[in-house]
């Protein structure tokens, strides 16, 4: 079986190619991605990705389509001709998008995006922008209109930003990938919200989550796998704190990785986690590598290259490195650097990714002894401006100026300025959200601070149309007992218009009165409805038609019964 | 004992109970980090090595010829431990010995970042070599002033105990961790001590435990409820088997730490009235103190002479 990468060009698109038996792979590959878009436009690529797919239909062969951060794919599966129709498909409707589908696809991706959880650590590294936007909402989709998308699509999935990967027995006839030209995008930019490493910050209910940006290359990706070990041996074998211990190791495509470190914790052993976590990583940063630890992953990634579709499996990151500008390696590259591998390059890696290392650690609890700064949740500036004091006696104040906005109060802010304001969240209600591209926010709610509509004018005017976001009607204003802590850290979710949820409030001693006693209510009155359902039947002195309807009317009492207390479980929690 | 031989006033000097002491305060003060390693290097395999650290942590400057030793060979695991507990001295006079929520914030600031640094420093030294005991016991010190939590402090005293199954010292710390004062629980807390108890070789420390744990629960009740704590008859039961498992066993050596673990219980069978257990206590300390136990019950000084008296004229 071969084990080269073939380099070759199929209708002046860069292919590359490798030797494989059984149903052949294929995909086509563009450097465009969410990392591309803005705020206000966020969404966009994915709209093009799911466009382009459309008149795929339903093809019985296996296709897809991703939307990554720097990169689109577009992958299928199948015959030759199968793969021929598909790519040659796929490339006509990226010039001929079939626009009439724009806004059923808009509703599919809000219904695809509100199964779809995404992690907040790229949104506290590099902010509400570039690389950080993957944490957002696809907040474009509501107010990009039917230009915008032609003209990214023009823009972005060219001949120029494409590369083709085909793994089977050869290249098949018949291709005709007829794709607009501009010019090869760079990189997107790589923009920083953390003035300093390694950092964290508290929030969600989970275990520790770490990511770390370090050099591209295989000895990342080893001491990724041996730090999984790590943790699993600490976290779950030893002390038995977590059931996950896991680490991913994906390259960015402009030279670095990033390593993703994640361990899962019981509530009460939140705290312990996170301890075993941070000694874990200490133990890799002076340098304690267990050779059965280096040996046992080094294998494992062998075994992967050796195997008979080592050099198919490469080919979608491969391509992905031809549009970065970045070298392709075959399996038996791979594989020599592999063997070269010492533990002091573990190390080295070790100490590159504890230099930039950000953390996530259960809300309430700080990583600020272990040596971590905690990110920005302040602005170290505020802006001068009309003041508007919260009329919720909570001591907040809004400042709005001629360049932006400032939340105040405990002689802290947050601060967005109009320039960088990386979109403003518009409620109909009159409620507006400022998103800096720092990733903080300000809520700028008219009635709470008793701002009058010229000033909410001037804000409305002062950010670039480009950057607001039309959101629907939402169901609850935010009070402003809870605004400040919702404000002063980046939110994604919070309050845009019923797609984020609601946390559950904790259940009072009145709830849960009524929980036990609607409960049994329900409990009981449904084994009476059992009953008459199960032996009302053969009672002579019913007939089935009474039977039907008596047994219908009392398990529609049991479900009254048990309304309230169901409410009341979904709605709360116990503390 | 006659009247006419008025008894010694107390000693709370560590060094006249522990020469050693003096020695490593006095290698610390020259900066003889040489003899001090060495020292270190030659004491028996299980010795808690906590005192070497803790005498070094209480030389006033110490910290800057340390930092300095740190700075130049971050490895030296020995150096970072010494230093750490310097830190968390100088966190710990800077907190004062008041109770959390009487510490003025300005002080806690200080006291907290005395404790990160030496945390941090700690943090590397258990990575470096996680057989280092004096660190791991230093890191139930940090934990418990930067308020880690319940389960963190555990996991640290078991990552100590799968190396040093019964280190005094460690478990110490963390049974002022499990009392509620830090946290935690009196089940837990006297739990703690007599599991430590149970397990530990015969004639080892690890009985003034459970003495400690109960002067704990003695000293947070209210002052009227503390009479009715020790008349419990499972208190006195536990004490006397405590005793007798550790400093009044005939395989007990004086290792460092007899002094206050001798005077805890001396203390609490002289609260209790037993004179005759407690004078035996007494007799074995001779006019040895230390802070801890006696400044729970007054002045110490006044409260070792009060209670040595009463032990003495009866026992």
């Amino acid at each position: 079986m071969s084990q080269v990468i073939h380099h070759t060009q199929v209708d002046g698109i860069p292919a590359l190619f490798a030797h494989t038996t059984g149903p052949m792979l294929a995909g086509l590959v563009f450097r465009v991605g969410m990392a591309d878009e803005t705020l206000g436009q966020a969404g966009i690529t994915h709209l093009v990705e799911h466009l382009a797919l459309h008149r795929q239909g339903l093809a019985d062969y296996h296709f897809n389509g991703t939307t990554k951060a720097a990169f689109t794919h577009f992958h299928v599966k199948g015959t030759d001709q199968e793969i021929v129709a598909y790519l040659n498909g796929v490339c006509a409707s990226l010039t001929d998008l079939p626009m009439d589908r724009l806004e059923t696809e808009k509703e599919i991706l809000r219904t695809e995006e509100a199964g779809r959880s995404t992690g907040q650590l790229p949104l506290w590294r590099y902010g509400a922008q570039g690389y950080g936007l993957v944490s957002y909402p696809e907040w474009g989709l509501t107010q990009l209109r039917p230009q915008d998308v032609l003209h990214w699509a023009e823009r972005s999935f060219t001949r120029e930003n494409a590369v083709l990967w085909i793994a089977g027995e050869g290249i098949p006839a018949g291709l005709s990938l007829k794709l607009a030209s501009s010019a090869r995008h760079p990189m997107p930019p790589v923009t920083s919200a953390l003035p300093a490493a390694p950092a964290y910050f508290s929030g969600g209910k989970g275990g520790v989550l770490l990511d770390s940006v370090v050099r591209e290359g295989v000895a990342a990706q080893l001491y990724a796998a041996v730090l999984e070990r790590e943790l699993f041996r600490s976290l779950r074998q030893e002390s038995g704190f977590s059931y996950t211990a896991a680490t991913d190791c994906e390259a960015r495509g402009d030279g670095f990785a990033v390593i993703t470190a994640f361990a899962d914790a019981l509530p009460d052993k939140q705290d312990a986690v996170l301890g075993g976590f941070v000694d874990v990583l200490a133990k890799l940063q002076v340098g304690r590598f267990e050779q059965a630890d280096l040996d046992a992953v080094r294998a494992r990634a062998d075994e992967a290259l050796i195997a008979p579709h080592a050099a198919a499996q490469l080919l979608s990151s491969a391509a992905e490195k031809v549009l970065a500008g970045r070298p392709v390696y075959g399996p038996q590259e791979l594989r020599a650097e592999l063997w070269a591998v010492t533990p002091t390059d573990l190390h080295a890696v070790a100490l590159e990714a504890s230099g930039t290392a950000l953390m996530q650690v259960p809300a309430g609890h700080r990583a600020d002894w272990a040596g971590y700064a905690p990110a920005p949740t302040r602005s170290s500036y505020t802006v001068t401006g009309r003041r508007f004091a919260s009329a919720g006696n909570d001591g907040t104040s809004l400042l709005i100026g001629a360049e932006g906005v400032s939340l105040t109060g405990d002689g802290e802010s947050v601060t967005v300025l109009y320039r960088a304001c990386a979109a403003k969240l518009t409620w109909p209600d009159g409620g507006r959200r400022l998103v800096g591209n720092d990733g903080l926010t300000v809520d700028v709610e008219p009635g709470f601070y008793g701002i009058d509509p010229q000033t909410m004018a001037t804000i409305d005017a002062a950010v670039h149309p480009s950057a607001t976001v039309w959101l629907p009607p939402r169901q609850h204003q935010p009070r402003p007992a809870s605004e400040r802590k919702a404000t002063a850290a980046p939110t994604t979710t919070a309050t845009t218009g019923g797609q984020g949820e609601n946390p559950p409030t904790r259940r009072t001693g009145g709830q849960t009165a009524v929980l036990i006693v609607f409960g049994l209510a329900a409990g009981l009155w449904s084994c009476m409805a059992l009953l008459l359902t199960l032996f009302g039947a053969t009672d002579p002195q019913t007939t089935t038609g009474e039977w039907i309807a008596m047994s219908l009317f009392f398990w529609v009492v049991a479900a009254l019964l048990a309304w309230p207390a169901i409410r009341i479980l979904r709605r709360t929690r116990r503390t | 004992m006659s009247a006419a031989t008025p008894l010694p006033p107390p000693d709370f000097e560590v060094a006249s109970a522990y020469p050693e002491a003096r020695w490593l305060r006095q290698a610390a003060a020259a900066h003889d980090w040489r003899a001090i390693r060495e020292y270190a290097h030659r004491l028996p395999q299980d010795t808690d090595r906590t005192f070497v650290a803790t005498s070094v942590g209480d030389v006033p400057g110490v910290e800057h010829p340390l930092r300095e030793l740190v700075a130049a060979a971050p490895d030296d695991v020995l150096a970072a431990t010494l230093l750490a507990a310097r830190e968390v001295n100088l966190g710990w006079e800077a907190r004062t010995a008041s109770r959390a929520e009487r510490v003025s914030r300005e002080r806690f600031t200080v006291f907290q970042e005395h404790l990160r640094r030496a945390e941090q420093l700690l943090i590397r030294v258990t990575a470096l070599d996680p057989a280092q005991d004096a660190a791991w016991s230093e890191r139930l010190n940090t934990a418990r002033g930067l308020q880690l939590g319940q389960n963190e402090a555990r996991r640290r005293y078991d990552r100590l105990a799968a190396y040093r199954p019964h280190h005094f010292t460690g478990q110490a710390r963390l049974l002022q961790q499990l009392c509620p004062k830090w946290g935690g629980n009196w089940e837990a807390a006297h739990g703690f001590a007599l599991e430590c108890m149970r397990a530990a070789p015969a004639g080892a420390l690890n009985g003034g435990l459970v003495a400690e744990a109960h002067l704990e629960h003695w000293a947070d009740l209210a002052k009227d409820r503390r009479p009715e704590y020790l008349r419990q008859s499972y208190v006195h039961r536990e004490l006397v088997e405590a005793a007798e498992r550790s400093v009044l066993h005939p395989e007990f050596r004086r290792p460092f730490g007899w002094v206050t673990v001798q005077g805890t219980f001396a203390a609490l069978f002289g609260l209790i009235g037993d004179q005759e257990r407690a004078a035996a206590h007494f007799r074995a300390l001779g006019n040895l103190a230390s802070s801890y136990p006696w400044s729970y019950l007054g002045d110490p000084a006044d409260a070792f002479v009060t209670y040595r008296a009463a032990a003495l004229a009866r026992g």
